[in-house]
């Protein structure tokens, strides 16, 4: 069989300041017709780079350092930027990962289609408007006709990310390049996109490359894999073979990294004492503005849970369902209706006591630690603040093993995954009773991903520390929470034991939601 | 700090403008060494001397050599400059900061108080500030204060206002961190960057600002040297003395440069981005 897309020995440099770096080595891949072709690497494996390459929509100090680009048999590489627009979005349709910025936003979502309709296949502007509208119901997109006139702001995110796929295959491309096309949105939204993606695939029989840090989402949507590490492809082979079996040392160390929910990583039960227990925690955001009062979304309402001692207790819930809210209000960063107690007894007044015992971690490695202050700095905050010598410094490092010499470095100069860690052992400086996860490793890859779950868990093992884990991967909660609540606008609508789960006794949002995350490939049958 | 000048040093900009304000900064300190004669000695036989071996830059309608004349000028200019800044980006600087950190009906009402301030054209509220408190030095430097205060304001906020948003500040309240320590430990030390490079650039605006109210007769007063002034008075023999125009106002524009040069070159030194 001919291969429909076929990059080989595609090498790529970027010219920086410091060099040349070299983004691409011998890179060699096909596609063929109507396969789907998964690409996976973690972050800088020059995955992005692999896709702007088959665009043609390199950055300007992008060099191509030799290979080939071919589809359909016709060389890409030596095309000009004209020839190339014409190709791009006629014959290779693309969908990036937020749908919020690959919209123009001042043109309505009608025009964004029938624009590419009239351009690539030269539809008379009135054919393009029926052709558009009936590609927004092949999306299943509902009032397809009143959303024609609608403005990306006044759609929701997964509608917005229909409408890009709509606008990909409106023009019958060849192939459709998905560049972590879910990412930005949240599980349900998200797994309605993956059923939207295999339906259109199975009626329009078009080619895909789908790009994603997600080894597990991969193997579901791809016949065949690729796993990228440093601008190399390390393995390629069938999606099944690559997660049951990896060849590879580094694909081996990724499918173990990624989730498994029946793989408990915790067996214990905790001690039935209670460390904090919240009644009916309210918070309704809202501005004071000097003249009108605006209400905003995002609160929470009658929230009721208590943590045990060394418990791990899970919430999770989509986007704005209020999950990050209970940590903000347990932290005391809003004001919130309802009483705290800990151990029992109500605060009333977040006082130096109650702070030490309730530490909080964040979601955003980057914004987490002042640029400003070096490691050592930001680590001696706690420890003046509760009482603790400077000396614990290099204790604490090498408890998130960190080198004690990381005391004098900037953040600017820690990876993501390190400045988690600083911020791990930031919070156990304070040595906590209770560490609040904020959705902690959802901005990292999936392999430090992996090894921050494990450091911390190791501190629980060592200082018996509770978690509030709030996550939207229930994957990843079900190998580690003893207990789950589920929000849902604001609301707690299901408090379950981990055991329970799958019972059926849950709650039909639960379910929804579980569904929505199904295990890796490999682990189906097992359930 | 050392490691801060050489970077500063490493851009073109930076560089550029460091040579100026060093050659203004001597100027400054040993101009009255340099100078050939004294500003307001009076040479009745050079009345309107060409630029040559006797006056080097020509003289003045009494006679008074225009170099010594623009050399003694910047030390009532390029001082009184700095300091008007310096003042008024302070002052805007602190109420910015507050303003974000309060936010609320605090931050409200002071941003729309520096939003009515605003409207009014800078150049015109140091006018009208001048000429309400009188013509004087002191008064067009505390008029250029109070016309920089607002602006300044302005910008402080935004970027303090994007430092409380971040989690490392959330993080400090959440461990229970007091709100002066919040402010200074955590949210200045990220405005402070932006600041300097603002600061830099805003004194060359001051020295231009503090020139315009002396040519307009609201700054320094005769027999002062102060460049405007110095623009001023050659402005009637523009036609047949053009030298008496061009030499001060030379100064304030290589000078405004210079700040320009040092601000831009400060902007690339201080991103954190690059720290190595």
């Amino acid at each position: 069989m001919t291969a429909l897309l076929d990059i080989a020995h595609l090498t790529l440099d970027y010219a920086t300041g410091h060099g040349v770096f070299r983004a691409l080595e011998d890179v060699s891949l096909s596609v063929a017709p109507g396969e789907v072709l998964g690409l996976v690497g973690e972050s800088g494996s020059g995955k992005t780079s692999l896709a702007m390459a088959v665009m043609g929509h390199l950055a300007g100090n992008a060099r191509l350092a030799g290979g080939s680009v071919r589809l359909g048999g016709a060389e890409l590489t030596a095309l000009g930027p004209a020839a190339m627009r014409a190709i791009r979005g006629k014959r290779i349709g693309m969908v990036f990962q937020n749908p919020a910025t690959s919209l123009n936003p001042t043109l309505t979502l009608g025009r964004q289609i029938t624009e590419v309709l009239e351009r690539h296949r030269g539809l008379s502007p009135r054919a393009a408007w029926r052709e558009a509208v009936s590609w927004l119901e092949r999306v299943e997109l509902r009032h397809a006709e009143a959303l024609m006139r609608r403005y990306p702001h006044e759609v929701s995110g997964g509608e917005k990310q229909r409408v890009v796929i709509a606008t990909a295959f409106a023009p019958h491309p060849d192939i459709v390049l998905f560049d972590e096309p879910t990412t930005a949105l949240d599980v349900i939204t998200g797994a309605r996109i993956l059923d939207l993606f295999h339906r259109l695939r199975a009626e329009t029989g078009v080619a895909g490359l789908y790009i994603s840090h997600d080894l597990g989402l991969v193997a579901r949507v791809a016949e065949r894999v690729a796993v990228m590490r440093g601008g190399w492809v390390v393995e390629t082979g069938p999606a099944t073979r690559i997660f049951t079996n990896p060849a590879h040392d580094y694909t081996r160390r990724l499918v173990d990294a990624v989730p498994r929910p029946h793989r408990r990583l915790v067996q214990d039960e905790p001690p039935p004492h209670e460390v904090l227990r919240a009644e009916a925690l309210g918070v309704r955001y809202g501005r004071q503005r000097l003249f009108r009062k605006r209400a905003e979304g995002g609160g929470i309402a009658s929230v009721s849970f208590d943590i045990r001692e060394g418990e791990i207790l899970g919430v999770v819930g989509e986007s704005g369902s209020g999950k990050s809210t209970i940590a903000r209000a347990l932290t005391g960063l809003v004001r919130a209706g309802g009483v705290i107690r800990l151990d029992g007894m109500p605060v009333t007044r977040m006082r130096r006591d109650y702070r030490r015992a309730v530490q909080i971690v964040f979601q955003h490695p980057a914004s987490s630690l002042n640029p400003r202050q070096r490691v050592r700095d930001i680590l001696a905050r706690p420890l003046r603040l509760y009482g603790g010598s400077l000396d614990e410094i290099p204790t604490l490092l090498r408890q998130v093993n960190l080198p004690p010499e990381y005391a004098s470095r900037w953040p600017h100069q820690l990876s993501g995954g390190e400045k988690q860690r600083v911020a791990i052992a930031r919070a156990f400086a304070a040595r906590p009773r209770l560490v609040i996860c904020d959705e902690i490793t959802a901005s990292l890859d999936v392999s430090v991903q992996a090894s921050t779950i494990e450091l911390l868990l190791e501190l629980r093992r060592r200082h018996g520390t509770a978690y509030l884990f709030i996550t939207h991967d229930l994957n990843l909660i079900r190998q580690i929470a003893h207990r789950l609540i589920v929000m849902r606008d604001g609301t707690l609508v299901d408090r379950l034991e981990i055991q329970a789960l799958g019972s059926g006794n849950e709650h039909e949002y639960t379910r929804e939601l579980i569904a929505a995350s199904p295990p890796p490939v490999g682990e189906e049958t097992r359930t | 700090m050392t490691d801060l000048f050489r970077r500063l040093l490493c851009t073109k900009q930076g560089a550029i403008g460091v040579v100026i304000l060093l050659v203004v900064t001597l100027i400054c300190v040993f101009g009255p060494a340099l100078a050939p004669y004294s500003p307001d000695h009076m040479d009745y036989l050079g009345r309107f001397a060409a630029p040559g071996v006797r006056h080097w830059l020509g003289a003045d309608q009494f006679g008074r050599d225009e170099l010594s004349r623009v050399l003694y000028g910047a030390r009532d200019t390029v001082p009184a400059a700095l300091l008007a800044t310096l003042a008024g980006t302070l002052a805007g600087a602190i109420v910015g900061t507050l303003s974000a950190y309060a936010g609320g009906r605090w931050d409200e009402a002071i941003m729309r108080t520096v939003d009515a301030v605003l409207a009014i054209p800078g150049l015109l509220l140091a006018l009208l500030i001048a000429s309400t408190l009188g013509a004087g030095e002191e008064t067009a430097l505390l008029a250029i204060a109070i016309a920089f205060a607002p602006g300044m304001a302005r910008i402080t906020r935004s970027v303090a206002l994007a430092a409380r948003q971040e989690e490392y500040v959330a993080a400090a309240i959440a461990r229970g961190e007091s709100g002066t320590r919040i402010v200074l430990a955590e949210i200045l030390p990220n405005v402070i960057a932006p600041v300097i490079v603002e600061t830099t650039i805003r004194v060359a605006f001051a020295v231009m600002l503090l020139a315009t109210l002396s040519f307009l007769g609201l700054g320094a007063q005769p027999p002062s040297s102060e460049w405007g002034l110095l623009v001023s008075d050659g402005r009637a023999y523009l036609h047949d003395a053009p030298w008496l125009v061009l030499a001060p106002g030379a100064a304030i524009g290589i000078t405004a440069i210079g700040f320009n040069l040092l601000g831009d070159g400060l902007r690339d030194a201080l991103n954190p981005r690059d720290e190595r």
